[in-house]
Formats: C-alpha cells, structure tokens, sequence
C-alpha cells in the first residue's frame, strides 16, 4: 500500500513538471519580440542546479541570471545558420558553454568548480606565452609600469641605500635602517615571486631568483587572484587570494578574469566578479604603517574626522603611507547616489581606450587564436592593459588651473584656482615622494619681479639655488604634497622612519583649491601682468640629488593673466 | 522752402556730428606662431567693442567621436547653445569644471546628446572622465567679432557696423602666450595685422 502511494506521488511530480515544462514555453512565446527566437536550458552541476549564473551569447553584452532551479531563458534571432554559443559563468566555477540553435529548449550548460586549494609549488606562465594569443594586450602591458617594477632602480636604491651608479650608503635605505628584515616591496614589485615556494625574500632576490618569472607583475599573477579582502595582517591591509592550479581536466590553465563568456581548451577560464571592483586594486595601492609605540601622532592636526574615518585604516596611531585606495573609495561612499561620478572604478580610466589604440579592435586576441576562439565583443566590454598613471598624459588632465587678477590702487591682487579635475583620488596620491608645485610670479610692464605682500610660499625643500635649475624655494606658491615626519623631526623621511604625517595638502577629487595673493605695483599706471605654473615632481630635489637620479619635473599647465 | 532747406542742413550737420561706422568689410590678418606645427585653431579677436545683446540663433556642436572632441576649440559667442553628442563607440562622460561653466552629463552611451547654455564669457575647459587624453576648449566671447585661424594662419573678422576708433586685437590658444596689438578702425581694414606668437602660459580671455 506504502509503495503504491509512493509511486503515485512520484507519478503526480512528474506530471507536474511536465505540464510545467509544457506551459513555460507558450507563455514565454507569447511575450516574445517578433523575428526573435528563444534559447532555453538549465546551468547544472554535479551538487544540483546552478543559481544565479551569468548566461549568455558568447560576445553580447546582455546577460541573464539563472533561477533558483538553475534555468534560463535568453532570446536569440529567430533564424540563425550555425549554432549560437551559449556560455555560463559564475564566481567559483569554470566557464563552460554549449552550442544550440535557435528554438533549442534543451540547452543545458555543466559547470565544474575550482580547486578549493591554492598551490604555492606552481609556477607563474612568463608575459611571453600570453602574448602569443593577447599580442596586443601585452604590448601596451610591457609598455606600463606594471610590466617593470622589479628592475625599477629607485625601488633598489631605496630598498638597499644605493644611489643610481650602485654606490652603497648613497641617501635613505631601508636595509641600512633594517638589516636583519627583508621589507616588503617584493609583495607588490614582485608578486610572482614572492607567493612562490622557495620564491624571493626581499627586492634583490626577487631581480636575481630563477623564480621570478619575469620583471614586474605578470598577466599570469594577476589573472590567478580570484578575490581580494580585507585583513589586518598586511601593510595595505587587504590580501589578494590565489588560486593556482591546474584543472585536472586537459593541459589549460585556471585563469581568472571578468568574462564570464570566456571558454576555450587552451586557457580554462573562471569569472570573477573581482576583476571590475575598485578593491582588486587595493592590495598594492595601498600601504599603511603601524606605530610600535600604539602612541597616537597629532592627525587631527592633518585630517579632519571626516577624512580619517573615510580611510578606515585604524586608530590615530597608524600612519597612511599611501592610501590611493582608500582616497578613492572614501571620496566614491560620500558621493550621493544621483552624482554622475558615482560608480566609477580605478578600471574606468587606468584601463580605457587611447587613442593610439585606435581604431576599436573588438577582440582580445590575435592571429589564429582569434579564427579559433575570438569573441566579437562591444569595445566597452575591453579593457586595455596600458595601466596610465602618474604618466604625462594623465597629470595633464587630472589638474587644471586658472588665474584671475585685479589691481587695486598700488596693490595686485592675484587669485589662483587649481582643480583636480580627472583623479579620481587626491592628486599626487601613491608615495609620498611625489608632489605637486605651484609657482606664481607677478612682474610689471618691463619684466620686474612685484615683490609678494600676501600669500603662500614655497618651502626650502623645493630647492635652494638657480630657479632654473629647478630650485624654487621662497617664491610665490604652493606646494601640494604629504609629508612624513620621524620623531627627531626631521621631514621628507622614507615611510620606514616615519612617526606621523606632518601635512598632506594633496587636492582631494573634484575640488578646487583657491589660493590668494597680493603684490605690490611700484608704479601706480603701470600694467602688470602674472604667470603661474604647475609642476609635477616624482620625487623631492634633496633624494634626487643624494641618489643621482634624473629630474623628471613635468609641466602640467601653466596660465597667465 | 525754408523748411527744406532746414532739414538738409540738419541732415548734413547730423552726417558730420555722429559718429562715423565702418562701412564694410574684413580686419584680414596672418599668426605666425613659434613652436607650433600649424599655426591653426588660433583665437584673433576684438576687445573694446559693445557686447553682444541678443543671443545667436546658430547652433553650435561640439562632437566626440574616435576618442576626440570635435573641434578642438569651439568659439562662440555668449548665450549660445552648444550640443554634445556621443558618436562614439564607447561612453563618454563630458564634464567642466571651469569657473566660467560647471557641468557634468555623467557616463553616456553613443547616439546621446546633452545640451548646455553657455551665458557667461570666458574660457571652459572640457574634459572626459573616462579618457584622460580628451581635451577641448569652448571660448566664450562677448560678442562676435572674433575667428580662428586657418591651416596658414590666416584669419578675418567681419567689422561691418563697428564704430570708428580704437580696438585691440588680442589672441588665444592653449600653448602660447596672449598677444595684443592696438589698431584703429576703419584704417586697420586696409592693412593686414601681422602677429608672432611664441609658447608659453596662456592668458585670460577678457581682463
């Protein structure tokens, strides 16, 4: 009797699902476009239906999400010649796909999840193998800073306190400060190698170990971050986790990234929501130091408590080495819902099309890898790999200024207005060596230099001497910049010997900053004129000098009245 | 009779005392710029003359298309309407943060277009949020005796109606320093202004 009940119940289920199955289809029909058809199917596993998977035609842009019984519906054109792609993706699974026609009721996509482990015997895939099939990408990659970190020799010089011809005791050096420490520069200079077993310690191994697979940080190592979170247990207080494996099935590598429409033998690929957040950023750009006294440095003197608690990076004793990160996402939370810069990404204008790219290739491979595996893809859905930042190109339209004038009896008033305009962090933001410079002059109709009555000047470490040796210490302006202090008080310190910030007058994002100034006319009917100029320098004239290396300052603008 | 006579000499002295416009015709000149690959795009315009009352009916476009604003520089007289459309393939996101005009459309998708009113003379700087190379400029100007150069430099500002007398003729461009030059009207119609310009700090359009 029991097994009878059974059995029709079982009996009832299946009719269910089967009058289920039967009505979906007509009144799907009935709400579809004309001239379009219909694909359906389940994304499935070996634990049951996929919820929540990313399904759709290879290349489109659209997609839909599956049921919480794993199905999906997309609509497709109502005839096609061959057989559309469908893929499935989802954070934590491989990407698979299935070939169906038009009006195909049964296409069904397998997942398969990623290894739970990493593997830290793996070895990273050298830039050149990717470039094989990614030729474009990786040009415009090892073109960018990104691609050299390791061989940067102001990163070498100030790890072990040489100066640019290899003279030892040349200037700060974090080894000569810290002997028995190893630092760590290897984590962001070079990732590679330093999450290797039997990788490298510190900078100098990492240029010289067999392990690193190349200079900088790679497309393989990137691409085998899965996600990124925050921890207390690093300097940037955020860690990338890997996952480095090979799957079992076939000779493909686990490579993770944002498509989720990624699916071919060569390369097995997993989409990772990661790869378009702000954070998957942080774990470099971003660096704080932690007071070993847990004494608290005067911050409220340099950030207000607004600016503090936007950084989220602990109590008034740490100090924020780099915070372009948390300068981001603090300035990103304040915006209100409706302001047209809310939701943009470090992606949004680090990876973004230039010009020289032009004009728009809609794939990401090349030659045959294209004929085999290419993806037709919109040009938004692109992200090229040129990583601009700190470059000429960018400083010249992250800030811009303008100068007003008005004479006022014997008196030249003068206002300057600089704004950072395309940061989308405070401007300079990444090590505090760098800084911005405005120099203002004012002179009357024969070139005479208007001695200054009111306003900012620059200070000594600007440089004392020949201003055009680049020396511009006292003259009308100001200098945006933060500025690291050690307990004897000394200033411009290496973040290493830092115990507070003394000041950070960086120019916060999509603000303006008005600085005044008055000059005095000699002569009452002359017609003055002013000049003002803004400057970028990667690194303060003192440390250059002691290290010997070259002035890089870049003229970002300059406008006179 | 004595009437008659009385209106033309009235007509006469009238023709003698006002003042005197100039009649026609074009302020003609060439730019030669230092440092420049073509001394082109070039702002020459006139100072000291009455501001414009009535807004232009023209309607002004400033185009994004392969990455660039088209034109580079846009000069228009004040209280013009200028259309921004996308005819790109990628978003854009236009936005000014010049004291002369503050705008932001945000991110927009090709085969839009926004639209903004520019009513204040000066010069606006634009940019785009997403592609830090774009870069183009708007001057504003009081009224419409103004040209930009041609690939040669040369340039022409019609004249007609402006009151005999005084001007200045000033320039602008983003990479060389302001000229102005003193000239009298309506002589300066009949010579053409030759203008060297050199690198530098540009200055502001109207002091």
């Amino acid at each position: 009797m029991r097994k009878t009940v059974f059995f029709a119940t079982f009996v009832n289920f299946i009719l269910i699902v089967a009058a289920f199955q039967l009505i979906m289809p007509i009144t799907s029909w009935s709400s579809q476009k004309k001239n379009t058809s219909v694909i359906r199917g389940v994304v499935a596993s070996q634990y049951g239906m996929v919820s929540d998977a990313r399904v759709r035609i290879a290349g489109s842009k659209d997609f839909t999400l599956t049921d919480i019984n794993g199905r999906y519906t997309l609509e497709t054109p109502l005839f096609s010649s061959r057989a559309i792609k469908i893929t499935a993706g989802k954070d934590g699974w491989f990407n698979n796909s299935v070939n169906a026609l038009p009006g195909n009721q049964n296409a069904n996509v397998m997942l398969f999840p990623i290894p739970e482990k990493d593997n830290p015997n793996y070895r990273f895939i050298s830039p050149a193998v990717c470039a094989r099939c990614h030729n474009t990408l990786a040009k415009y990659w090892d073109k960018s800073k990104m691609a050299h970190t390791t061989s940067n020799v102001k990163v070498i010089n100030m790890f072990n306190g040489t100066d640019a011809t290899g003279r030892e005791l040349s200037g700060p050096g974090y080894k000569i400060d810290n002997p028995d420490k190893d630092g760590n520069c290897v984590s962001c200079h070079a990732p590679s190698a330093a999450v290797t077993k039997g990788g490298a310690k510190d900078i100098e191994q990492a240029l010289w170990s067999p392990k690193t697979e190349w200079d900088g940080i790679s497309c393989d190592y990137c691409h085998k971050i899965r996600k990124v979170t925050k921890t207390s247990d690093t300097p940037s207080l955020f860690k990338s986790h890997l996952r480095r494996q090979t799957p079992l099935t076939g000779n493909s590598i686990l490579v993770f990234g944002p498509y989720d429409d990624v699916v071919n033998t060569v390369m097995s690929a997993s989409f990772s929501p990661a790869f378009d957040k702000g954070s998957y950023c942080a774990a470099c750009h971003s660096q704080i130091k932690k007071s070993d006294s847990k004494e608290p440095w005067n911050r409220k003197q340099v950030y207000t408590d607004e600016e503090w608690q936007g950084f989220d990076i602990g109590d008034d004793s740490v100090i924020p080495v780099q915070t372009t990160y948390q300068e981001w996402r603090s300035w990103q939370s304040n915006l209100p819902a409706d302001d047209s810069n809310k939701g943009k990404r470090c992606q949004d204008c680090h990876m973004s099309w230039r010009k020289e790219m032009l004009p728009y290739d809609n794939y990401v491979i090349e030659g045959h890898a294209r004929d085999m595996w290419g993806t037709k893809r919109d040009p938004q859905n692109i992200r090229p790999h040129h990583f601009d930042g700190g470059t000429e190109i960018q400083l010249k339209t992250a800030l811009s200024m303008e100068i007003e004038g008005q004479i006022n009896d014997n008196i030249l008033d003068v206002n300057v207005f600089i704004t950072n305009t395309n940061g989308g962090h405070w401007i300079p933001t990444g090590d505090p060596m760098r800084n911005v410079m405005l120099i203002l002059s004012a002179t009357d109709s024969h070139g005479k230099t208007l001695k200054k009555i009111k306003g900012e000047e620059l200070p000594t470490w600007t440089g004392v001497g020949k201003i055009e040796e680049g020396n511009y210490a006292g003259l009308p302006g100001k200098m945006f910049s933060k500025v690291l202090k050690d307990k004897k008080g000394n200033i411009n310190v290496p973040f290493w010997k830092a115990t507070e910030v003394a000041a950070d007058t960086r120019i916060r994002p999509k603000t303006t900053v008005k600085l005044k100034y008055q000059f005095k006319i000699e002569n009452p009917d002359d017609e003055p004129a002013a000049e003002a100029k803004l400057i970028y320098r990667p690194f303060m004239k003192s440390l250059a000098k002691v290290k010997k290396w070259e002035n890089n300052d870049i003229l970002i603008t300059q406008s006179a009245w | 009779m004595n009437s008659k006579r009385i209106l033309i000499f009235g007509l006469i002295f009238l023709m003698m005392t006002t003042t005197h416009v100039v009649a026609s015709d074009l302020l003609s000149g060439i730019v030669k710029a230092q440092g420049l690959r073509k001394p082109d795009n070039i702002l020459v315009y006139l100072t000291k003359t009455p501001d414009q009352i009535t807004p232009p009916q023209e309607a002004f476009v400033l185009d994004q298309n392969n990455l660039t604003f088209l034109p580079h520089t846009l000069v228009i007289p004040m209280g013009s309407t200028v259309a921004f459309p996308n005819n790109d393939k990628v978003d854009h996101n236009v936005f000014s943060l010049s004291r002369t005009k503050k705008f932001n459309f945000g991110s927009y998708k090709p085969g839009v277009s926004h639209n903004v009113i520019f009513d204040k003379p000066g010069i606006v700087e634009l940019r785009c949020d997403l592609h830090s190379e774009m870069i183009s400029y708007i001057l504003v100007m009081k009224n419409s005796y103004f040209a930009l150069t041609d690939k040669k430099g040369n340039f022409s500002i019609d004249v007609k109606g402006l009151a005999q007398g005084k001007y200045t003729l000033k320039t602008w461009h983003e990479k060389l320093t302001n000229s102005k030059l003193a000239l009298e009207l309506p002589a300066a119609v009949s010579q053409k202004a030759i203008i060297n310009l050199k690198r530098g700090a540009p200055g502001v359009l109207y002091k």
